[in-house]
Formats: structure tokens, C-alpha cells, sequence
């Protein structure tokens, strides 16, 4: 994404934050929706358009978990691994969901890239437990060992969104 | 390194409190650790450092027990309260570093033996002094591949790191230069770059002295020496006008490595050094040093010993024709001073000059009240007027980077872009007319304003310099030269003037050359003074590396470096500062002083001293710009010379009209473009070459584009260059990039450096 793509999207809501490099955050987030990760060349539109430099932009990516600095499948599922979903036997859903996406139980990108898995602390969805997260936007909980299958199969076939908010 | 801010205990504003059991008292204001350590008591830090800006309680290591106050707090971030009490060692304070310095060492590996770091280790120390010394974490601690290069002179060993940030507020914070980072978080944190980049910059190297444990280390020092087989030495940085205070690392006679000292001079360097200062050691031991005398002998070309040289020296210097004598711009006071001497008794008659510039209409500006280094960050306003310091002295740059940020307006006038003028406000000037620049700046009201000026481009503008002068003196302002030469004011103090030899040789009146670390055939120039040169019968060359001039001398005597003399250097700011001997010259080698004197000596006129000290003495005693200073005086710290006599700032030429036809020529100068550079192996992969820069629509009109190649043509001589067209560039200027061995542009100068005017074509 460019400069000025970005700038499109951070000046209206400028006003909002206190401080500049508070936008870091929503710029950063609004060019990960084109590829669904951050190049290098969307860093520095980044940079470009917030005014800081390439080297802290990349650092406040590296931050967060659900900022990629490195391409992932079509879709993300983050399975909540954190007390409540954990007591209702998360460590079992994210082994059923690894095996079916053909990934390794730490988590990963399938061989098609069709799916990436991975670990996520507390999603806020106790009362769903164990719950996982898909892209960004939906939560989803309860889920049996079935429902997880189920979830990979669906994920697999569903085209990817326009834009994607992870 | 410094880690400790100086604190005035006798200042104004004293705060009275308790301090383990003590009433004690510092300024108002002064933060609780910097306060306790001029009150004799240390309590230990990892990440404050005064000169880094605010303190940011990163590292947990300064917890002390306040009365009164919650919990253990930092002492680094607490400033003196009146009435507080104080424990820094009672078990509770000791409880708490105690257990920092535990969660520090969780990850830390226990890799201290093959550690460059170990000996010298704030970490290493404080575990000693403070710690608990024994350790409770039994995981596995993290692992990195090791080490990475940060650049082609910084290793980075990630599992050393306590993330003090230290380093990253460097960058970010003084250097501004905004490319180190912490990347990822928590456990995972590290130092980093924007992936995929090197992290190059005119001072990146401070980081490995500010590094308080082994994370950040030189490439080129490491596992050559340990802390204990080495000593250190206070001296002075060779490489610029600036004077930076240096330490040179001292090993099996060698310099090993070159850092901040200890105990930076705040007036000066501050204790950051630009990454010349620092690698450009390795230049010492260069192939194109001298190493040994050789004597010229009808084209046969012998080795001799050191004595021989000399004698054959004044064999050559005494047999009575007309002597001319070149002190060039590295020689020290006492090189200088000496060669006067030889030229006033021993070769009575002979002529004499420094290489540099003649500077007849500096007077002005130079008389207006001088300021120092440290001086710029307390400034309200900052002017800026001609060169580019960040490139030719460098450390200037972090200083007026420092007063920006303490709120002083920057304002830069000048015909080149550089690097300062986004810090402020940019004026640019038409080539040679500095002084219409000058008299149109409208500069804002300040309690206090140090003009900055460029010692070159004013000396080819003398009006401009007087124009200035007069703005100095209006405001009450004080001024700071930024000098061409790195002991060019040593030199002047000793009355040494710029121009009597090349006068004297163009008019074939010198019939044997004597040059003391002087290079005029690769200077600025070097097309004229090759002329003039021609009628000289023999050449006696003191000199440290091999030069056109040493090609051709009937006599070569290999001189110490810098690294390798005693000596004094006046700065730029006129301190006067001492150079002390980090290295032993090569064997066939010798001081200047050394040579000067042995040559005088045989010429039968032995000078009444034996040593630099007292050489300097009996300079000190003949001119009054020295008057009042010896080595005691100068100290470690340098002591200032005499003020310029005053010189009226009116009355000074209109502007001196450039040479020639075509573009005025802009002259650059890039910090690892020069010859110290390009012997130091350290810098080889950030030196850079020469090259012409032309505004693109320049480009368009002559012809040339970008990447091509092109010559110029000066009424001096002619060179050809490497084109860039760079639209930051203004249009009507020719810029091209002086001091890059081989390159050739000082042959199209003027050896006074006054304007000239090129012509370029396609060669």
C-alpha cells in the first residue's frame, strides 16, 4: 500500500489521538489489509505518511501479535490458549485444529497457505470457551472437536475477504 | 562511561536531606544518583546516562528506600527533595537491588570469558559490588545465533542485552538518526534496525561505549585485547578542527582502539565521538606509511637510518641556497614552532608558511568573543553560516541537535545542502554571495545567539565575514570557527602565515624545499603549487605517509603521528589541548619535534631544550597568542590561547570575483570521503568517493546525465568526475567533492581555496 493510500486513511482521524505517533497503530492495521501482512514497502509507506522513521514503524509492528511482518495463509485462526479456554480443554482444540489445517501442533501456515494457525492469549470470549478468533473480527465459541474440523473445512473452501482485518 | 552527571556542591539553590544517616546537600533539581556520587555514595545504574536526555527508569538498578514514599524508587529519576531521607544501603534498598540485578542476570549468559566486555563490564561490576552472586533461575536462559552485525564495525550479542535502552535513545534521542529500535517484546525484546539495514550514520559508534554490558561491541577491537594487558591515554582526535577529546587504547605498542574518555570534556566532545574519530586508528599502520628513511641519490633510492637521514637532511638544508619551509595543517604547535625557529636561526632567511588558508579578512569575525562547543546548548538561537559541519566537524552536529531540542531556534545560511539544515531553518545562497545571504537574514530576538561560520567559504568571501562580524558584534553575540584544518589555529597562533612560499617558489626564489607533514601537491592547489614547485632543486620531506611529495624528495624522514607524539593542537575554538602518545612510532620513525630538533642540532643552531614540553614552553614565552600556557596549564582538559586582537569589521573588500568561466564551483566534503578514511580499514564499506552533483536541469542544459562521467576545467587545472544530478541540488552551482585521495578537485583551487569557476563537458 502507498503513502498516500494511508494518509488517506489517518488523516480524517488525526483529530482523535493525542499524540502523532499514535497513529502508528491504525495505519499500520489499515495497510495490512491489502496483503493481509506488512512488506517492507508498506513499512515505509508507513513511515512515509505518519512521519517517523522506517525503523520505529517496524518496531511498533513487531509489538503486536496480530500485525504480520511475515506472510500467512488466506485466513488466520488464533485459538485462545489462556486460562478459561485452557480449563475447557483449548490445548486438545488447537492440536485438532493443527492436524486438520496439516500443520504442526506449535501452529504455522498449511503447505496450500490456505491457513495459518496460532496461539492467542485471552480474546475476551471466556463465557464462549474455548473460543478461537478467525482473521480478525470473529470470535467463535464454544467449539467441540467436531466444530474445530468443521472450522478448518469451511476456512479452506471461503474465499478470502476484500479486505482483510486481522 | 560518564554515567554520572558533574554536579556543583557549591552552586546556588543547595537542597538540604539525609543521606544514609548524613545531612548532606546538592542543587535544587539534581537527580538523587548523580547527587549521592558527588556526595561520595554509588549507587549503581545500567541505564541512565545523563547526556542520553531524561532519565526513563528502564533498568530497575537505582532502587533506593525514600522515607515516607511507598515502595523502593529510582534514584535516577528522583530529584533531591528538601528534608528527604535517603537509605541507599539499608536491607530493604539492598533487598531490591539485590533482586534487579537477579531478573538482569536471568537471561544474561554467564559468557564473560570470552566476553569482549569482561574487566571493563558495568554489568560484570556492579553484579560484584551489589549483586546477590548467586542466582535462583534454573530455565533454560534465551539463545540467539551469535553474534549479528548491527554494521561492518558493531557486533550485536542479543542474549547480553538487559534492554537499558541505552543505545536506542542514542539513536533515537541524540543522534537522531532514528534507526535503532527495540523490537518485539518482553522476552523476545532485541536491538534492532529496520530489517534488512545496516545501522551506518556519522557517530554510530558511541553506542559501544554506552553499552553497559557486552551486547554492543567494535568489530575491529574485538578479541584483540583484554582490559588488563592494555593501558589507556588520554589525548586529542587528529581527524578535525573540533579538538575532540579522545582515549587511546594502547596495546603491544599499537593503537588498539580509540573511545570517548571516561570523563568527556564537556566543553568540547561531551564524550561522543563521530565514527572517524573513532576507526580511523586502524589508518595508523596503513601500507602508505612511512616506515623507513630513504635517501634519493642520482634516481637511486636507499634505506637509511634515522641519523643518516638527518644528517643528510642538513647536508642538503645547509648548503646555502634559498630555503623555503611548509608546516602543513596536521603538524603540532611545537612542529610549527620549531620550524620557525630553524628558519629565523640556523637557515636564517628562509621562508616559511603553514598550508592552509591565509584568511586576511577572518580577523573581524575571529576577534568577536569566542564561544565553545558546550556553549551551543545553552543558546537561544543558533546561526549556521557556510559549510557542512556534520561532515567536517561532525560533532558539532549532535551539539546543535541538543540545543534544538532544548528549545533554540536554528537558522542555516549556506550555497551546500546539509544534514543540519532540516533541523532549523534553511537559507541557501547563491555561490560567492554569501554576504547578501548574511545581510538579508532576519534573525529572531534570543537572550543569547552563537553564530557558527565556516572558515573556508568566508575566507573566500571577506565581506561576508565582515557583514557577520558586525551582526556578532550588534547582538552581543559569540562566535565559533568552524575550521578547515585540523591544527590550523595552533599554527596561526604561532604567526605562521599562508602564502610566502608558493609566492616565493612561483617566482623561482627557492631553491630547497622543507616540508613538515605537509602534502601541497594533493591539497587544495595542488595544479599551482606543482608549478611552482618545478624550479625546486631538492626536496627534504618530513612526513608521515608517502605523498607526490615524499615520491620526490632527496630526503624522506618518516614522522610519528598523531597516535605517536606529544604535542598541542589549538582547536578550532582556540583550546589548546594536549596530544600524548597512545603508540610507539615505527622504528625508523620519530616525532617531528624530535626531527626538528636533531636537525637543528646538526645545522649548529642546538636549541636550549630536549622535549616537547619545553619546546612548547619557549613557544609559549615567543608568542603572545600562547602567552601564559604549558603542559601543566593545558592539563587533560586544554586551556584556552589568547583572544584575536580586535579588528574592525568595516572596511574590508567588496567581494572577491571567481576565476574562470562556467559554473561556480561549490566544494563538498564527505566525512568518510577524505584520506583518514580510506586508509582505515574499519571504514571501508561506509568511505565514499568523489563525484560532481548538478541540479538535474544543470544536467539537461550541459548535456550530462546522471552516472556519467565528466570533466571540469578551472583556470587552476582539471580533473574528471562521476556525475549525480540530485534535484536538493540548486541550479547554477557546480558541486563537487574535495579531500578524496586521488580524485583530484583541489586541482582546480586556488591554494588560498578562494572561488574559482568550471567548465564541464563530457570527456
Amino acid at each position: 500500500m502507498n503513502a498516500a493510500a494511508i494518509s488517506a486513511h489517518i488523516e480524517p482521524i488525526r483529530h482523535e489521538y493525542a499524540e502523532g505517533r499514535s497513529l502508528i497503530l491504525p495505519a499500520l492495521k489499515y495497510a495490512q489489509t491489502e496483503k493481509g501482512h506488512l512488506t517492507r514497502e508498506d513499512i515505509e509507506a508507513v513511515a512515509e505518511a505518519t512521519g517517523f522513521s522506517a525503523a520505529y514503524v517496524e518496531s511498533v509492528a513487531s509489538f503486536y501479535d496480530r500485525l504480520y511482518l511475515q506472510p500467512t495463509g488466506q485466513r488466520v485462526v488464533s485459538v485462545c490458549v489462556t486460562l478459561s479456554c485452557m480449563l475447557r480443554g483449548s490445548d486438545e482444540l488447537m492440536e485438532r485444529i493443527c492436524d486438520r489445517a496439516g500443520v504442526s501442533h506449535h501452529g504455522g501456515t498449511s503447505e496450500d497457505g490456505m491457513i495459518t494457525v496460532q496461539e492467542a492469549q485471552c480474546l475476551g470470549y471466556c463465557d464462549h470457551a474455548p473460543a478461537v478468533q478467525v482473521d480478525a473480527e470473529q470470535t467463535r465459541g464454544p467449539l467441540t472437536l467436531d466444530d474445530a474440523d468443521a472450522l478448518v473445512d469451511e476456512l479452506r473452501t471461503s474465499p478470502r475477504p476484500d479486505e482483510l482485518w486481522r | 562511561m560518564a554515567d554520572y552527571a558533574p554536579v556543583d556542591l557549591t552552586a546556588e539553590g543547595q537542597v538540604e536531606f539525609e543521606l544514609n544517616g548524613r545531612r548532606v546537600s546538592a542543587p535544587a533539581g539534581t537527580m538523587l544518583v548523580d547527587a549521592a556520587y558527588a556526595l561520595g555514595v554509588e549507587v549503581p545504574i545500567f541505564c541512565y546516562e545523563p547526556r542520553l536526555g531524561a532519565p526513563i527508569g528502564a533498568c530497575r538498578m537505582c532502587l533506593v528506600e525514600i522515607e515516607g514514599m511507598r515502595g523502593l524508587q529510582t534514584a535516577c529519576s528522583t530529584p533531591v527533595q528538601p528534608d528527604m531521607v535517603v537509605r541507599t544501603n539499608s536491607d530493604i534498598a539492598k533487598d531490591g537491588q539485590d533482586g534487579v540485578l537477579e531478573f538482569l542476570l536471568e537471561n544474561h549468559p554467564l559468557d564473560c570469558p570470552v566476553c569482549d566486555k569482561g574487566g571493563e563490564c558495568p554489568l560484570q561490576d556492579r553484579t560484584f559490588r551489589f549483586g546477590p552472586g548467586r542466582t535462583r533461575f534454573v530455565e533454560a536462559k534465551r539463545h540467539f545465533p551469535k553474534p549479528l552485525d548491527l554494521s561492518s564495525v558493531i557486533a550485536l550479542d542479543r542474549e547480553r542485552c538487559i534492554s537499558c535502552y541505552r543505545c536506542v535513545r542514542f539513536s533515537q534521542d541524540v543522534a537522531e538518526d532514528k534507526a535503532l529500535v527495540m523490537q518485539e517484546r518482553g522476552a523476545a525484546a532485541e536491538i534492532a534496525t529496520l530489517t534488512g539495514d545496516q545501522y551506518e550514520g556519522r557517530f554510530t559508534g558511541n553506542v559501544i561505549d554506552i553499552c553497559p554490558v557486552g551486547a554492543l561491541t567494535s568489530i575491529p577491537y574485538r578479541f584483540t585485547a583484554r582490559p588488563w594487558d592494555v593501558t589507556n591515554t588520554p589525548s586529542i582526535c587528529g581527524h578535525d578542527a573540533t579538538g575532540t577529546n579522545v582515549e587511546l587504547t594502547l596495546r603491544e605498542g599499537h593503537v588498539a582502539r580509540v573511545t570517548a574518555r571516561p570523563e568527556p570534556n564537556y566543553a568540547v566532545e561531551e564524550g561522543w565521538l563521530s565514527d572517524l574519530s573513532r576507526f580511523a586508528y586502524e589508518g595508523n599502520r596503513a601500507p602508505d606509511r612511512l616506515t623507513a628513511p630513504l635517501i634519493r641519490d642520482d634516481g637511486r633510492v636507499k634505506e637509511a637510518s634515522l641519523d643518516d637521514a638527518v644528517d643528510a637532511a642538513a647536508l642538503v638544508l645547509g648548503r646555502g641556497g634559498r630555503v623555503g619551509i611548509l608546516v602543513g595543517p596536521t603538524a603540532t604547535v611545537e612542529e610549527g614552532f620549531l620550524a620557525q625557529e630553524l628558519a629565523r636561526t640556523a637557515l636564517g632567511g628562509a621562508r616559511i608558511q603553514r598550508l592552509g588558508i591565509p584568511g586576511a579578512g577572518l580577523d573581524a569575525i575571529r576577534s568577536q568573543p569566542r564561544a565553545e562547543l558546550g556553549d551551543i546548548d545553552g543558546a537561544g538561537l543558533v546561526v549556521i553560516v557556510g559549510g557542512d559541519p556534520p561532515n567536517q566537524q561532525s560533532i558539532v552536529e549532535l551539539r546543535v541537535r541538543k540545543a534544538r531540542r532544548r528549545g533554540a531556534a536554528v537558522i542555516t545560511v549556506g550555497p551546500r545542502p546539509h544534514a543540519l539544515e532540516p533541523v532549523g531553518t534553511a537559507v541557501r545562497s547563491e555561490p560567492g554571495r554569501l554576504a547578501a545571504a548574511i545581510a538579508a537574514l532576519d534573525l529572531p530576538e534570543a537572550a543569547s545567539t552563537i553564530v557558527l561560520w565556516d572558515e573556508a567559504d568566508l575566507a573566500a568571501e571577506p565581506d561576508a565575514a565582515g557583514a557577520l562580524a558586525r551582526i556578532v558584534g550588534d547582538r552581543g553575540a559569540s562566535q565559533i570557527e568552524l575550521g578547515a584544518d585540523v591544527n590550523g589555529a595552533g599554527l596561526r597562533a604561532l604567526g605562521l602565515g599562508a602564502g610566502d612560499v608558493l609566492e616565493a617558489a612561483a617566482a623561482g626564489e627557492i631553491d630547497t624545499l622543507l616540508t613538515i607533514h605537509a602534502d601541497p601537491l594533493d591539497g587544495p592547489g595542488a595544479a599551482d603549487w606543482g608549478w611552482a614547485l618545478g624550479r625546486v632543486r631538492a626536496r627534504i620531506a618530513i612526513a608521515a605517509y608517502a605523498s607526490a611529495v615524499t615520491d620526490a624528495s632527496t630526503v624522506v624522514i618518516p614522522a610519528a603521528t598523531h597516535y605517536e607524539t606529544d604535542g598541542v593542537y589549538v582547536s578550532m575554538t582556540g583550546r589548546a589541548q594536549r596530544l600524548r602518545p597512545g603508540a610507539t612510532a615505527p622504528a625508523g620513525a620519530a616525532p617531528g619535534w624530535e626531527l626538528l630538533i636533531a636537525l637543528a642540532h646538526r645545522l649548529g643552531a642546538p636549541p636550549p631544550y630536549r622535549s616537547a614540553a619545553r619546546a612548547f614552553a619557549a613557544a609559549a614565552a615567543a608568542r603572545p597568542a600562547l602567552a601564559g600556557l604549558d603542559y601543566d596549564v593545558i592539563g587533560v582538559l586544554g586551556a584556552p590561547v589568547a583572544a584575536v586582537t580586535p579588528v574592525s569589521p568595516n572596511g574590508v573588500n567588496g567581494p572577491r570575483e571567481a576565476a574562470g568561466t562556467g559554473l561556480p564551483l561549490v566544494t563538498t566534503t564527505r566525512i568518510f570521503g577524505n584520506a583518514a578514511a580510506h586508509r582505515s580499514e574499519a571504514l571501508a564499506s561506509v568511505r565514499t568517493g568523489a563525484e560532481l552533483v548538478l541540479n538535474p536541469a544543470e544536467g539537461e542544459r550541459l548535456g550530462i546525465a546522471d552516472g556519467a562521467r565528466a570533466r571540469l576545467r578551472s583556470p587552476h587545472g582539471e580533473c574528471i568526475l562521476a556525475v549525480r544530478l540530485a534535484a536538493d541540488h540548486p541550479a547554477g552551482a557546480a558541486f563537487a567533492t574535495t579531500g578524496v585521495p586521488g580524485a583530484g578537485v583541489e586541482r582546480l583551487l586556488p591554494a588560498d581555496r578562494g572561488p574559482v569557476n568550471v567548465e564541464i563537458e563530457a570527456p
